[in-house]
């Protein structure tokens, strides 16, 4: 999926020109400014921001000024759009007390998390006023800060439901229904793909893969007929393989990715060559 | 409950939003919990991820996914009780109710005795603070609360002093 079609702008693709930090830029109108900011290398911290899933504002730590009027509002540069004339500063005296503050919170939130260290500490946070959460028996570890990128990235894209926040308050946290293993998990791996803070424990022991966070969730893994490697989990496999028209053949579907590539530039050569006899006996 | 109660239930509910915690609701009016069967089960029909069922009724504090005994008691904990005293009146009915001292702010979910008559929990803030210390049983409040007058409260219920 493209960002124009998550977003909805497809179609109504008018150029605007933005100002970030004084400087400007061209962008599409309905952008995320956050986006344009990304494409712009111009550096706003964000944690929960996936340009393919629907806008969030979970994290709070992309606040950008918007200046309007002589006045400077904070708002989430991960949920703004882009619109003429738009005017937005990234640092203000305001905006780095607000960022430092939340960056205190999440040390204690996750205070085994390298990513937040090293983020808190490129703001100057390395200690933390609030108390900090030691759960030994966290499967996140304690490095979740609850942004929630998991939880969408597995509604949006996998359309699987797995996940989602239990709980409330300072008791939240992300886990399967009942914390055991969830049948319906595909194995995909995208929650712990799209994870700020590496909290998500994913094993693959020979044969099987382990959701380590997820209950401990038990996937069978597909074996590669040709190098015997395992590769993809098989509901995966079966799930994705549906959906493909025409469907691909049963050789071609068993088949890692490596052997695949292999076999099908194979293929190609001996077409290329004038063989046409050759490919089809292969494997 | 069996199939046909949910079957019926679910039908009372056909808006196609804002359902869930009706019928959620209604669950546990009928059967003061929400036996996991029946939230597996709703899930299936409804085709509701169960994560997102659960993640409905682990936030509100309205449903309880153990059974309950017969008599709920709730002590509110908010911050104008706190400091009437209601750390008192909690400790006060564990004693009575014969569950470990201070079990009910570990747990943080509701503590069942072990003849099910009575559930003990903690809530935050019942809205009542003019009448604080205030506890509720059921569906009574009950104000000014100290801890001398809670058997005669529990008496009301069916509570009976142990014979020591």
């Amino acid at each position: 999926m493209t960002d124009e079609e998550v977003c909805g702008t497809k179609g109504a693709l008018n150029q605007v020109t933005v100002t970030i930090n004084g400087r400007e830029y061209s962008a599409e109108e309905g952008e995320i400014l956050l986006g344009v900011a990304i494409r712009e290398n111009v550096e706003i911290p964000h944690l929960c921001y996936e340009a393919s899933l629907s806008p969030s504002g979970a994290c709070r730590l992309c606040m950008v000024g918007v200046r309007k009027k002589g006045k400077t509002e904070m708002t989430t540069s991960c949920t703004l759009r882009v619109t003429e004339g738009l005017d937005v500063v990234t640092e203000t005296p305001e905006i780095l007390r607000h960022r430092k503050m939340l960056l205190e919170l999440y040390l204690a939130e996750a205070p085994k998390s390298e990513v937040i260290k090293s983020l808190a500490a490129r703001y100057g946070v390395t200690k933390t006023r609030f108390f900090k959460k030691a759960e030994p028996a966290d499967p996140l570890g304690n490095k979740c800060v609850l942004c929630g990128l998991c939880v969408r990235v597995c509604n949006e894209i996998m359309g699987g439901g797995v996940i989602s926040f239990v709980n409330r308050g300072p008791y939240t946290v992300v886990a399967t229904p009942f914390f055991g293993e969830n049948p319906i998990c595909l194995g995909c791996g995208a929650c712990a793909q799209v994870c700020p803070t590496h909290a998500i424990e994913i094993e693959n022991p020979g044969d099987e893969r382990i959701m380590t966070s997820w209950g401990k969730t038990r996937v069978k893994l597909r074996q590669c007929p040709v190098c015997g490697k395992y590769y993809a989990p098989d509901i995966l496999a079966e799930t994705i393989y549906a959906k493909i028209t025409p469907p691909l053949s049963q050789q071609i579907q068993d088949m890692c990715p490596d052997c695949r590539r292999k076999y099908l530039a194979k293929q190609e050569v001996l077409v290329k060559s004038g063989d046409f006899s050759g490919g089809n006996n292969h494997v | 409950m069996d199939e046909k109660t949910l079957d019926d239930i679910i039908s009372q509910y056909d808006a196609p939003s804002g359902r869930l915690l009706g019928i959620l609701g209604e669950i546990q009016n009928r059967e003061r919990y929400i036996p996991r069967e029946l939230l597996e089960m709703l899930s299936a029909k409804l085709k509701i991820p169960l994560s997102h069922l659960y993640s409905l009724v682990t936030f509100y504090s309205f449903f309880s996914l153990q059974p309950v005994g017969d008599h709920r008691v709730t002590v509110c904990m908010g911050t104008a009780c706190h400091v009437k005293g209601a750390a008192a009146i909690l400790t006060t009915l564990e004693q009575l109710l014969c569950l470990p001292e201070g079990v009910t702010e570990e747990t943080r979910s509701p503590v069942t005795t072990e003849d099910n008559a009575f559930t003990l929990e903690i809530a935050r803030c019942f809205g009542a603070c003019s009448i604080a210390p205030v506890l509720r049983v059921d569906n009574h409040l009950y104000g000014y609360a100290t801890p001398d007058g809670l058997p005669a409260i529990l008496e009301e219920y069916g509570w009976r002093k142990h014979e020591d």
